[in-house]
């Protein structure tokens, strides 16, 4: 009891800080997502409007189209993060010369502001200036015009996340690796596992924590990425790359229809959670459930 | 089941060179087991054979086939390790069943050697059980279970006992020793502890430095050791050694120490050269109380009940001696023994080698 009341003594000075900016604006955000609140409209003031914002959310296509857009823009980030990540890490394991200079560059670009990683790959490859079209064209004669190809787009919104966040994975990945006990492979080993089944059978399960929580942030993050890709394509082509956080922007600022992007933002929000959710219990509590049979 | 032989192998890290041309052969079904100090080299030939770590020059055979080059799924061995290895996101069975699973063994015969491995070992009831839920005598079980499903060729065993209290470690000592005598398996054992060599081995490697220093049956090295270390290591308590000069009195040699006592010896004189430079060896058990010409002081009486030991000193001398008979001897008081010269041991002083 008494260490209790000494870690809530620690907690204090954090609390009003964490409600302040925490909890606060948060219920604020659900208050005026039951709002009617739009400074350009006829009755700019706030009124009370049930759930008829979240009623609009459900038919609402651009809505609908940009949440998709970024299920599958988190989908082939994370994975291609995880994975890239993971190989990193092994690589990282061994000992190569020049094995520590590769470790610092390849860490640099988490120290990039989001906004200047955005700027840089703009200027990588907006048509008619980046080096990244005009040399593509020209070795390989393909035509690569992030403005006009909306898949192009995509994977290039995607590649630029990969590259931003990778590096936050390998890290993750590698303390993971190393601080794994080395006889349970050794054993595998013995016990007669090729390299396939050592790594199915042993290092996914023994990862699969750090795999999880990585999975999760990089998840959460990915969800709600507006500065990088506002900075590259601006949403666009047409709507291509409009993803939920941008096109909430949109509606919140441009548009100043408050209580329908904070509608959105809590959908959002709820989607994230239970998507999170589901991985967890999918992916954790299947063994949980084995245990208890 | 299979021999193996190990011959003339060394191991470099480097230029760091640990193990310097180990030979020994292991007969069918013979447990033998490697012990020496740590760091002297058994963990590394131990995972030579395992094919954990890479050979540098030497052979290794199993079955009379060299492995060199084989990986440890390709040798048919089983091991287990120190701190046990377990795979920690799977149960009891699913540990034990591992190896099975991976050769695509159908589920019923999985499922038979599983339960009969379990049987042999008393883990029926923890089948189910994670190894974060068991003591450290269940874990040690589950790795010698897991060995066991796979019925190999060869058992190795890492001091498997290490991390057990003093209690259960004698009791596995025994499981383990009678496991041997029903599977008659080859296995080979390493351990530190050379109660724990002498107790369970049908041969015993005693390893120093990177080399072996013998090789025998238990009671071959405690009679007959080849030189000072493996004398000082067979045994507990240790051997008493005294630093000495033979010098022949009528014919007869005996031993002088520097401050002049004479210690006798029942060696014949053609082997031992007049003020020749030696080592002399008793072990404590050899020492008896009363009627040998020798007194000692007493320093430290240690009663244990089955048995006293003593500490004294011989002269300037430090000696041990472990007594049958319970008797109350003040420290700083003489006791009269009688170091038996048939049990002396003789060693050159400059090369620690056995004499005659
Ligand atoms: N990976 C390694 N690199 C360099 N030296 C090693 C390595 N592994 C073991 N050694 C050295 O080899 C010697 C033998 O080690 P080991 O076989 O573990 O001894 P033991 O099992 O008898 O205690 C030790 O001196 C140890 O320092
Ligand atoms: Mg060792």
């Amino acid at each position: 009891m008494r260490a209790n009341s000494v870690g809530w003594l620690l907690l204090t000075p954090t609390l009003p800080i964490l409600f302040v900016f925490g909890v606060i604006p948060f219920l604020y955000v659900l208050v005026i997502g039951f709002m009617n609140w739009n400074s350009f409209a006829a009755n700019p003031d706030m009124q009370f409007a049930w759930a008829e914002n979240f009623r609009r959310l459900v038919f609402d296509d651009q809505f609908l189209y940009s949440l998709w857009l970024t299920l599958k823009f988190a989908f082939f980030a994370v994975l291609s993060e995880i994975v890239l990540g993971y190989f990193l890490a092994q690589l990282f394991m061994k000992d190569f010369p020049g094995k520590g200079f590769f470790r610092t560059i390849h860490t640099l670009p988490l120290v990039i502001a989001p906004i200047a990683v955005g700027a840089t790959w703009r200027l990588l490859t907006v048509p008619g200036l980046g080096p990244l079209p005009y040399y593509l064209n020209r070795w390989l004669g393909y035509e690569f015009n992030i403005s006009r190809y909306i898949d192009q787009a995509f994977f290039t919104t995607v590649v630029m996340d990969v590259w931003h966040w990778t590096p936050l994975v390998t890290l993750t990945l590698l303390a993971a690796l190393s601080s794994l006990p080395k006889e349970p492979f050794e054993q595998a080993q013995i016990d007669g596992a090729n390299r396939f089944q050592i790594f199915w059978h042993i290092t996914l399960p023994l990862l699969k924590p750090a795999i999880l929580a990585t999975v999760f942030i990089r998840m959460m993050d990915a969800l709600r990425t507006v500065d990088e890709v506002w900075m590259l394509t601006g949403g666009g082509p047409g709507a291509a790359t409009r993803y939920i956080g941008l096109h909430i922007w949109r509606v919140v600022f441009p548009k100043t229809d408050y209580g329908y992007g904070s509608a959105m933002s809590l959908i959002t929000l709820y989607l994230t959670i239970v998507m999170c959710w589901m991985l967890y219990a999918g992916l954790v509590a299947r063994r949980d459930l084995k245990r208890a049979e | 089941m299979a021999p193996v032989s190990i011959s003339n192998v060394r191991k470099r890290y480097g230029s760091a060179e640990v193990i310097h041309g180990v030979s020994v052969d292991i007969n069918d079904g013979e447990f033998v087991i490697l012990v020496g100090p740590s760091g002297c080299g058994k963990s590394t030939l131990l995972r030579m054979v395992a094919g954990l770590e890479e050979i540098s020059s030497g052979d290794v055979r199993i079955g009379g086939r060299v492995v060199n080059d084989k990986p440890p799924k390709d040798r048919d061995i089983a091991m287990v390790f120190q701190n046990y290895a377990l795979y920690p996101h799977m149960t009891v069975y699913d540990n034990m069943s591992f190896s099975l699973r991976l050769k695509g063994r159908p589920a019923s015969e999985i499922d038979t050697k599983v339960k009969r491995a379990a049987a042999i070992l008393d883990l029926e009831k923890l089948l189910n059980r994670y190894p974060r839920q068991l003591s450290g005598g269940q874990r040690q079980r589950v790795a010698m279970g897991r060995a066991i499903v796979r019925d190999p060729q060869v058992f190795l065993f890492d001091e498997p006992l290490s991390n057990l209290d003093a209690k259960l470690r004698v009791q596995m000592r025994v499981e383990i020793k009678e496991l041997h005598q029903r599977l008659k398996t080859t296995t080979i054992y390493v351990t530190h502890d050379q109660i724990e060599a002498m107790t369970m081995a049908d041969k015993i490697v005693v390893m120093h430095d990177g080399v072996v220093e013998q090789i025998g049956a238990p009671l071959e090295l405690y009679d007959r050791p080849a030189n000072r270390f493996v004398a000082g290591f067979i045994g507990s308590p240790a051997m008493n050694f005294i630093d000495g000069q033979v010098s022949v009195v009528n014919g007869q040699p005996v031993v002088k120490t520097h401050d002049g006592i004479a210690l006798p010896v029942s060696i014949a004189p053609a082997q031992l050269r007049d003020e020749q430079r030696i080592v002399y060896g008793i072990r404590p058990e050899h020492i008896t109380l009363g009627g040998g010409g020798h007194t000692a002081n007493v320093s430290v009486i240690e009663p244990t009940g089955s048995e006293t030991q003593a500490f004294m000193k011989l002269g300037t001398n430090p000696l041990v001696g472990v007594f049958r008979e319970r008797f109350s001897v003040h420290p700083g008081e003489r006791l009269d023994i009688r170091l038996d010269p048939e049990k002396a041991h003789l060693f050159d002083k400059d090369t620690g080698q056995r004499l005659a």
